[in-house]
């Protein structure tokens, strides 16, 4: 086996956005580069109301998704990440938004035309970045290389979820808000 | 002259009626040619016009709404979690199989983990208050991954329930490790402690154990935890003052007998330790005793537990321990009944029959021996010369008299006191023959350690190896290194007090109880030297009772005790009470007397 060594300064950082009664809530995770966790991030619920559906239009998820959430988080959090894994191919978009690479792990199966694919093994399913920046490409394996091997890309957002659920709980979110 | 089409000047024709309606307005020429007894009119101060009317009405609700901001916001909040520590940071290799890992660990089965892509992951608890205390366990990573990959070096992966162990343990600061011998516990508690370190949780930590495990300790740090440095107390006062207030080592260890020396030392306010690790907790069952008190003064954020008897006689024994763990929680004469109930949360308990279906059974034979006429004679005149005695002493007997009566007896059921015959060591030597033939390994406990020098005489050819107190502390380790890779050394002989706690000798498949002990979690304990992860083969234990003796008796007495254990921490409704009492010591024999009460 290949013992690679895992850089010590390699940080992940692991970007979800949850819907809920038509509002959306980020949450973001930054870990090393073994999965434990360094920093934790989140919004509170975001309802765009009925005029700002229809004046933002076909823009409006992009602009919530990337602009609002994705960069708000990113920008806000203290460890730059070297490395975006987004847990939906609709948060590539912001990778327009930002200076590191962002990846998606699709649950879906549907093609996405603005999207390359990779596989990695740590990561069950393809793995998605946009083809905006193709370049992209070689950069997102060698920090992947680099992953400890016992991480898994997908693991990390079962614990946001349950942070959020835990926050929710405890009415961190509406605090936040 | 008015215009044309116009008639004389009226009331009627100023149409008042449209302006007090306020529908509508038109303006009116007026023919100011009037004669001077016309009334009033409505006065006009600028001319009225429909623009203006217009922009009147647009500028009042509900022609004009707000439709609110345009841009969207969003807030955030967020947490940062301690860094690991940078002296931590390196890299480990991949996890390796252990040399001696023996193939039963890879068949255990954990009972409940019925979703074989269960992940056993850190949770909060119910002590944790702050969101940001919950989210900093919440987001740990799987224990499971942890030890898959580069990041910890392990000799072997842990077992499912190990890693529940090792959750159970890091998120909190009261906990009592309390599995059944055998199972792990001193690994458990190291990795806990390890990953701690890892995650900056843990800046120093305390190990106290007693003296003879000391050296088990240092062996299985550098086994599980071989990044984290670590340090013994030795030396004289002045050594031992350097190492306590000096020594930045992350982890020191102790034994509780320097501890009780050092406790000056120990009393200093300023010496805190992120955690103190008790091992053998049972050590501090006495509240009163010094070394109870003096481990409750240790200046500490986290206290921790292991014992895998808890509970040696009475539910006592566990609310004494948690003056320790938690002081405050159990109130000193707390009802058994309310014990499950407070102390639930804090304590992990699992036996080898919840955890390891597949680990081989233990098998316990109670050998009864009939006496050698010899010894037969002499312990029925001890018998009935000593209870004699204990009569005639009258209001001056006290349970001291009764206890030297029990051990002389129980001496002569070991050996004859002039012949030296045994009807244990015929039938002991017997069965080492069948071990040996066989190639197995054998432990040998007994009491005292004049009846193990004789039965190693007599059990020459099978290699006997000796680990009781006669055998200085530094020969010890090496005794138990020869025992296990010496093919010819079949037995070793140890006494309950030196080597029943703490030693792993599961590659051997016999274990002779040649006398019994007091008390039954002694026994176990010597028993789960042998009968413990790693064990391959089924474990033989035999119990030698000589027929129509004190031991007998007192076999009785022990069962009775091992009820009291397995209920209390069975959460049973009804504790059963007290093991060896005073009237029970009293009632082994036919004495009349009784010490006289003040």
């Amino acid at each position: 086996m290949t013992d690679r060594a895992t850089p010590t300064n390699l940080t992940l950082g692991f970007l979800t956005v949850l819907t809920e009664a038509g509002g959306y809530l980020g949450g973001y995770l930054v870990t090393n580069a073994w999965g434990r966790p360094l920093e934790f991030r989140l919004t509170t619920s975001v309802q765009p109301n009925r005029v700002q559906e229809i004046l933002y239009g076909a823009t409006l998820s992009e602009y919530i998704l990337a602009d609002l959430i994705g960069k708000t988080l990113i920008e806000k959090t203290a460890t730059q990440p070297s490395l975006i894994v987004a847990d939906t191919a609709a948060l590539l978009p912001l990778r327009a938004r930002i200076d590191v690479p962002v990846i998606a792990l699709p649950n879906d199966k549907k093609t996405h035309a603005d999207a390359l694919s990779l596989k990695h093994s740590r990561a069950k399913q393809p793995i998605l970045y946009p083809v905006k920046f193709s370049d992209d490409g070689p950069r997102i394996q060698q920090l992947l290389d680099a992953v400890d091997q016992a991480v898994e890309l997908s693991e990390p957002f079962t614990r946001v979820r349950e942070a959020i659920t835990e926050a929710r709980k405890m009415g961190v979110t509406s605090r936040a808000a | 002259m008015p215009p044309e089409g116009l008639g004389p000047l009226t009331l009627q024709s100023l149409a008042l009626p449209a302006l007090e309606g306020g529908e509508s307005f038109q303006t009116i020429p007026v023919n100011l040619d009037l004669t001077p007894d016309v009334v009033p009119v409505p006065k006009f101060s600028e001319q009225i016009t429909a623009n203006v009317k217009e922009a009147r009405l647009l500028s009042h609700t509900p022609w004009v709404r707000p439709i609110g901001k345009l841009e969207i916001t969003v807030q955030t909040d967020g947490w940062k979690f301690p860094r690991p520590a940078v002296e931590y940071s390196t890299l480990a290799k991949p996890a390796r199989e252990h040399p001696d890992r023996p193939a039963g660990r890879q068949v255990v089965n954990l009972a409940k983990a019925d979703d074989p892509n269960a992940r056993v992951r850190t949770r909060p608890t119910a002590d944790h208050v702050l969101f940001k205390d919950r989210l900093l366990y919440l987001l740990q990573p799987p224990l499971d991954g942890l030890f898959d990959g580069r990041q910890l070096e392990v000799p072997f992966e842990p077992f499912p329930y190990q890693l529940e162990g090792i959750a159970f343990l890091m998120p909190r600061h009261s906990a009592l490790l309390a599995d059944e011998m055998g199972l792990g516990k001193t690994a458990q508690a190291i990795l806990a402690m390890r990953l701690m370190f890892h995650q900056g949780l843990l800046n120093n930590a305390l190990i106290v154990a007693p003296k003879p495990l000391i050296h088990n300790w240092c062996r299985e740090l550098k086994l599980w935890a071989p990044d984290i440095p670590h340090e013994c107390f030795g030396g004289d006062t002045e050594e031992r003052r350097r190492m306590w207030t000096v020594s930045n080592c992350p982890l020191k260890i102790i034994n509780y007998e320097t501890l009780t020396r050092d406790w000056e030392i120990v009393a200093d306010p300023k010496l805190i330790f992120d955690l103190v690790v008790l091992d053998e907790a049972q050590r501090i069952k006495n509240r009163g005793s010094k070394t109870a008190q003096i481990v409750c003064s240790i200046n500490r954020r986290r206290s921790w537990a292991m014992t895998g008897t808890p509970i040696e006689n009475h539910p006592d024994d566990l609310v004494n321990l948690f003056e320790f763990i938690d002081s405050g929680r159990v109130p000193p004469d707390c009802p058994p009944k309310q014990l499950p109930g407070l102390t639930s949360d804090t304590i992990l308990r699992r036996t080898k029959d919840d955890v390891q279906s597949d680990m081989p059974p233990k098998m316990i034979k109670d050998v009864e021996v009939d006496l050698t006429p010899a010894q037969r004679e002499a312990y029925d005149r001890a018998e009935n010369d000593g209870v004699i005695q204990l009569n005639e002493l009258g209001d001056t007997l006290t349970v001291q008299h009764v206890f030297q009566l029990v051990m002389r007896l129980k001496q002569i059921c070991n050996f004859d006191p002039l012949t030296g015959e045994s009807a244990k060591l015929e039938q002991l030597v017997h069965d080492m023959e069948e071990v040996a033939e066989n190639g197995r390994k054998a432990i040998i406990f007994s009491q005292w350690v004049e009846p193990l020098l004789v039965i190693a005489d007599a059990l020459k050819p099978y290699g006997p190896l000796q680990y009781h107190g006669r055998i200085p502390q530094q020969e010890r380790t090496p005794i138990l290194d020869r025992f296990k890779n010496d093919p010819d050394s079949h037995v070793i002989l140890m006494s309950y007090g030196t080597g029943s706690v703490g030693l792993n000798l599961q590659f051997t498949n016999y274990v002779f109880l040649f006398d019994r002990w007091w008390n039954p979690a002694v026994e176990d304990q010597a028993i789960n030297r042998a009968h413990r992860v790693g064990q391959r083969h089924p474990v033989t234990v035999t119990r030698f009772l000589t027929e129509n003796t004190i031991e007998k008796r007192i076999a009785g007495v022990l069962d009775a005790k091992r009820k009291v254990f397995n209920d209390v921490l069975g959460q049973a409704d009804k504790p059963a009470s007290l093991g060896l009492t005073e009237g029970e010591i009293f009632g082994l024999f036919d004495i009349q007397s009784r010490p006289k009460r003040g």
